[in-house]
């Protein structure tokens, strides 16, 4: 242990609450994510395909849903170009029309033909469209897109607002925690600092142990979070395109950390890592903090 | 050096001054005794003396810096070349006897080896090295003057300031204590010492300051301490 040059910092509730805050912190972290991903697939799945509805009562609709499907092939940008099967129009109807056994419809009601065109650019679809077949319906999903997108955006500000009001709580805990400690220690703060401590010798040692508590802290917080962490990659596991972990017993500690990081490997990346930070951003505010109430304080003493 | 003119302090809160209007002057090398009767201004003025407070107006001159408007980091440069010993000791009760001593040089970035040293010998000059380990709470009044008496004086002080040094030791060892001071004269360093002993004055006669009611009742120069470097050399 270094020699004492200044008072150091009395801990108090310190590592407690910062175990608690990086719980917090993780789990709308875990949240985020889950918004961002959703969002994102919303708005990529919208923005990139257009519902073509053709009516039933087009005239030779066979052919001419045929010759606009060639024209959409040839079209620059679209990847994919599907006809419903009358089942699935029926599936889409069934909101306002009701299921419907029979495969040929309702009585007196004849369904649409639909087709989903993929595209990875933004062509002018409804020209074209309407070139071939103008009574053909182009519903642009660009605009649910944009709608689904906004109502993302929105739950990503939400949950952003949620992890800074932490951290903000994060900071003020810390600051208070400080701040009673040097009350405390008052005498020996201003014993130090009149024998001629400088100010950052004096709010370094402070501020570095409070670092050292928040990183506890922070990993303690990190183990609590581990189990609400691995249950919510276990429940994305049906979802993600990648090799199922097993779920035969592990032995030993090695296959079973092996086990649970592939469980975790669910996860998006960025949000491990974020949590993987979380113990030093802790730190880094819980040192932050410390010096900026120290100093502040130390500004009374002449 | 010490030079305050016309310097008054009133602390804050306080509707008067306690310090008014002090003019004085104290050469390098020269030693003082501060006395005067109970609310005089004595602690006061060794506040001010140690920079616990800046003057509320007047000008202060300490080893060759101007006080009142002296930034921080000169301050805290000042503070490192003051030893002060305070009345109620001021030692820090988590740390043990021997870092409380080793404050001074830590401090100034003294190597730990060299700290150990300095701070073993004035430990051991003022008898209390066999306490380096415990913490201030479990000494006696004497011990823990005698701990901030080696406090101030490890640092070799260009300036020492002492209020009651000697109110709980013993006659022999507030006899070594003058010693001591008498040797830091002869090196250069000033001294000012505030006391009620007279039995302590009237043993080293010196050239006193005597506050009454926050203003320099007198300066009274006479035959002690302060001369005998000039005798001796």
């Amino acid at each position: 242990m270094s020699a004492p040059v200044s008072p150091g910092l009395r801990s108090g509730s310190l590592p407690l609450l910062v175990a608690l805050m990086t719980l917090l912190a993780g789990l709308s972290l875990a949240g985020l994510a889950g918004v961002q991903t959703l969002a994102e697939s919303w708005s990529g799945a919208a923005r990139n395909a257009t519902t073509i509805e053709i009516p039933s009562d087009t005239p030779q609709l066979a052919d001419h849903t045929h010759t606009l499907v060639q024209t959409l092939n040839k079209t620059p940008n679209v990847t994919a170009v599907r006809e419903l099967s009358t089942k699935e129009v029926q599936t889409l109807l069934a909101p306002w029309l009701g299921q419907v056994s029979d495969s040929a419809g309702l009585p007196g009601l004849s369904l649409p033909v639909v087709l989903i065109v993929a595209h990875t650019g933004t062509p002018d679809l409804g020209t074209i469209v309407h070139n071939v077949l103008p009574e053909a319906v182009v519903e642009e999903d660009r605009r649910w897109g944009e709608r689904l997108n906004g109502l993302g955006s929105s739950l990503i500000a939400c949950a952003w607002l949620a992890v800074s009001l932490i951290a903000a709580i994060a900071v003020l805990s810390v600051g208070m925690t400080v701040r009673r400690s040097v009350m405390a220690q008052r005498k020996a703060v201003e014993i130090v600092h009149f024998l001629g401590a400088g100010d950052l010798t004096i709010s370094s040692r402070i501020a570095g142990r409070a670092a050292l508590l928040s990183l506890a802290g922070g990993f303690v917080g990190l183990l609590l979070l581990s189990p609400v962490i691995t249950m919510l990659a276990r429940k994305l596991t049906p979802f993600s395109h990648g090799t199922p972990p097993t779920d035969s017993p592990a032995n030993t500690w090695d296959a079973l950390i092996a086990a649970w990081w592939s469980t975790l490997h669910v996860l998006p990346r960025i949000l491990l890592e974020e949590l993987g930070a979380l113990p030093l951003i802790a730190a880094c505010l819980g040192w932050l903090t410390a010096q900026t109430v120290v100093l502040a304080w130390l500004r009374r003493l002449p | 050096m010490i030079r305050l003119l016309n310097v008054s302090m009133m602390p804050p809160g306080v509707g008067q001054p306690v310090l008014r209007n002090l003019t004085l002057s104290v050469p390098q090398g020269e030693f003082r005794w501060l006395l005067g009767p109970s609310g005089a201004g004595k602690s006061s003025l060794l506040r001010l003396l140690t920079l616990e407070t800046r003057p509320s107006a007047g000008q202060m001159d300490l080893l060759g810096v101007s006080v009142s408007h002296a930034s921080r980091a000169t301050l805290r440069n000042l503070r490192r070349r003051i030893g002060f010993v305070p009345q109620d000791y001021r030692l820090i009760g988590e740390w043990t006897v021997f870092d409380n001593v080793a404050l001074p040089l830590r401090l100034r970035g003294a190597s730990e080896r060299d700290t150990r040293r300095e701070a073993f010998a004035v430990l051991e000059w003022l008898d209390v090295a066999h306490l380096a380990d415990k913490r201030p709470g479990a000494l006696s009044g004497g011990e823990q003057q005698r701990t901030a008496i080696a406090r101030a004086l490890i640092g070799r002080p260009e300036l020492l300031l002492a209020d009651e040094p000697t109110n709980a030791l013993e006659d022999a060892q507030a006899r070594r204590l003058l010693t001591t001071f008498q040797e830091l004269i002869e090196m250069g360093t000033t001294v000012i010492v505030a006391t009620h002993n007279e039995a302590l004055v009237r043993e080293a006669p010196a050239a006193s300051i005597i506050l009454q009611d926050g203003t320099i009742a007198n300066t009274d120069i006479q035959n002690g301490i302060s001369t005998r470097r000039a005798e001796r050399s």
